[in-house]
């Protein structure tokens, strides 16, 4: 049995099995994840002592890398089993100036040790985005800047267009009065007037429905936006474990946030509402058994390559 | 993108050209000297792309690493250096032929990609973005060129018997794809909320891992030559799948590049 366990067939078999699993899952199963089926966990299992096993055999004559690499990838193994029994993930949608200690996965709740309260979401640019008026027709396209009070002369159409506003997220307040709904640019719009003809008319043109308006006019108009790439989101948090002190803490993409055991990462927001931010809190009792196995297989790696 | 770097990258791109065409007329001519000569100016080719990678750096700000385009330049930076080092050692004429040939490669296909400079987006913003990115593409560069010595191996048959420099690029790549995976997952975990998400990136970066680790464990077992060869092959296509298979084919959270 040990000689069958310790045999490099039994590898080349289990990295077979594996590889025709990976290929499945990620190429044809529309299903539910192979990882999570039984005869995947086995498969793993199978392979961590068939390393062991090999490793083993040979542990009295092997050199040190030879133990450190088939001894790391033991471990990540096992780290990755350790992740699946004592992992918790679960959602915490916020709200600004909301509290909660109430996290949520799938339909279950789960009461953390410690409550969070978003003071503040900030949704940062890597330069202010700036509208741009697009004129067309047929195949001529030109370009203005849309700034707030200009007049853009149009003599080959007889027309002039004034930029009366621009809106960064137009929605229509309770008197049915345009106004921005939020600081994001989620539904740029643009106030023109236009006048063609000798007769002005006015109208309002989005970023998001570039094909309003056409018929309306002799020529084609859009307002575009430029430069709107997100930099980052950041949520402002108060954080106060039961029984000590409440403290604050900012969590961003990249930057998470850990408290007690637990980490909260800056997961999405939503354009459409400047109050909302979605983190996600985990604890992982088995990383740090997987890193070590990284670090160990690594050690083992360049004692190798230095051979 | 700025003329400069423009300049520098066809500069390079047109050097690797000329260094092919030195080795198919040094290998026509059976000349030693013009091989000599083919390796040097692949040497100026990697110097060229060196100058327009650092332009580049400085233009953007940041590491170019953050889009398909970019890291297949990443990619490139490794072959000619890996070529010349193997070359150096085994003084095969075949190996700066290779790192040539996958030089024009590389290039073609780079003028096929998106090139257009955007700033990076959140989820990119990290110091793990150099380290991962570039010691996944040296993993892929080494693999390339020990595909590329596989593939004139079984070409001209009695190179075969002589596979030593394919075992050394296979473990240089295999060394730098288990760096490349072990701090692609530390990252994930600060960036996403967990070192491993069975995303097919991930996946298939782990499948090629094993099939390279088998690959090592059968080349012990006996399979030398050609059937190391044919091996090598195999496990490139896995390598050009999780490469560019993934992003064009599949979904997934690593579809920047």
């Amino acid at each position: 049995m040990f000689n069958f366990l310790s045999s490099l067939r039994l590898f080349y078999a289990v990295c077979l099995a594996l590889a025709a699993a990976f290929v499945y899952q990620t190429v044809f199963n529309r299903g539910a994840p192979v990882y999570a089926a039984p005869w995947f966990s086995a498969l793993g299992v199978l392979l961590a002592v068939n390393i062991a096993a090999c490793a083993g055999r040979r542990a009295r004559t092997a050199n040190l890398q030879f133990i450190l690499v088939h001894a790391g990838l033991v471990l990540i193994i096992l780290g990755a089993f350790a992740s699946r029994a004592f992992r918790f993930e679960a959602q915490l949608p916020l709200r600004t100036g909301t509290e909660t200690s109430l996290a949520q996965a799938g339909n279950a709740l789960y009461r953390l040790p410690f409550s969070v309260k978003l003071q503040d979401f900030r949704l940062e640019y890597y330069r202010e985005p700036s509208g741009v008026i697009t004129v067309s027709e047929d195949k001529a396209r030109r370009e203005f800047a849309a700034v707030p009070g200009e007049v853009i002369k149009l003599p080959e159409y007889g027309a002039e267009i004034k930029v009366l506003r621009l809106l960064r997220d137009f929605g229509l307040s309770g008197k049915d009065k345009a106004a921005d709904k939020s600081p994001y640019w989620h539904n740029p719009a643009a106030q023109l007037e236009i006048k063609t003809r000798g007769k002005a008319r006015t109208f309002w043109f989005f970023v998001n429905f570039p094909g309003m308006h056409r018929g309306d006019l002799p020529f084609g108009v859009q307002y575009g936006l430029r430069d709107a790439e997100v930099k980052n989101f950041t949520s402002s948090l108060l954080i106060t474990p039961a029984g000590a002190g409440a403290f604050t803490g900012e969590v961003s993409v990249n930057s998470p946030l850990r408290t007690g055991g637990y980490t909260l990462y800056q997961s999405s927001y939503d354009p459409a509402d400047a109050g909302y931010s979605l983190l996600t809190v985990a604890r992982d009792r088995g990383a740090w058994l997987v890193y070590l196995g990284f670090g160990t297989l690594l050690c083992g790696i360049l004692l190798w390559l230095k051979k | 993108m700025a003329k400069e770097v423009v300049f520098a990258l066809n500069l390079a791109f047109a050097l690797a050209l000329f260094a092919l065409a030195a080795s198919a007329t040094g290998w026509v001519a059976r000349a030693p000297r013009i091989h000599r000569a083919a390796a040097a100016i692949l040497a100026a080719s990697w110097l060229a792309l060196t100058a327009g990678l650092g332009l580049f750096w400085v233009r953007l700000g940041r590491p170019p690493l953050s889009n398909q385009y970019e890291s297949l330049l990443a990619l490139l930076w490794f072959v000619a250096p890996l070529a010349l080092y193997f070359y150096r050692g085994s003084r095969r004429p075949e190996v700066p032929a290779a790192g040539a040939l996958l030089s024009v490669l590389f290039f073609g296909g780079a003028a096929l990609l998106d090139s257009t400079v955007r700033p990076l987006m959140p989820a990119l913003r990290s110091n793990w973005l150099i380290i991962h990115v570039v010691s996944s593409m040296a993993a892929y560069a080494a693999f390339a060129l020990a595909a590329a010595a596989a593939a004139w191996g079984l070409f001209r048959k009695e190179a075969l018997e002589e596979d030593e420099t394919e075992l050394r690029l296979v473990k240089a790549g295999f060394a730098f794809l288990t760096l490349g995976i072990a701090t692609g997952s530390v990252w994930a975990e600060s960036a996403w909320g967990a070192y491993w998400s069975w995303d097919p990136k991930e996946t298939w970066s782990l499948l090629t891992w094993l099939a390279y680790a088998a690959a090592l464990h059968l080349r012990r077992s006996g399979w030398r030559g050609k059937k190391f060869a044919l091996m090598l092959l195999a496990c490139f296509a896995l390598v050009m799948f999780t490469y560019f298979g993934v992003n064009f084919l599949l979904g997934g959270l690593h579809s920047y590049g």
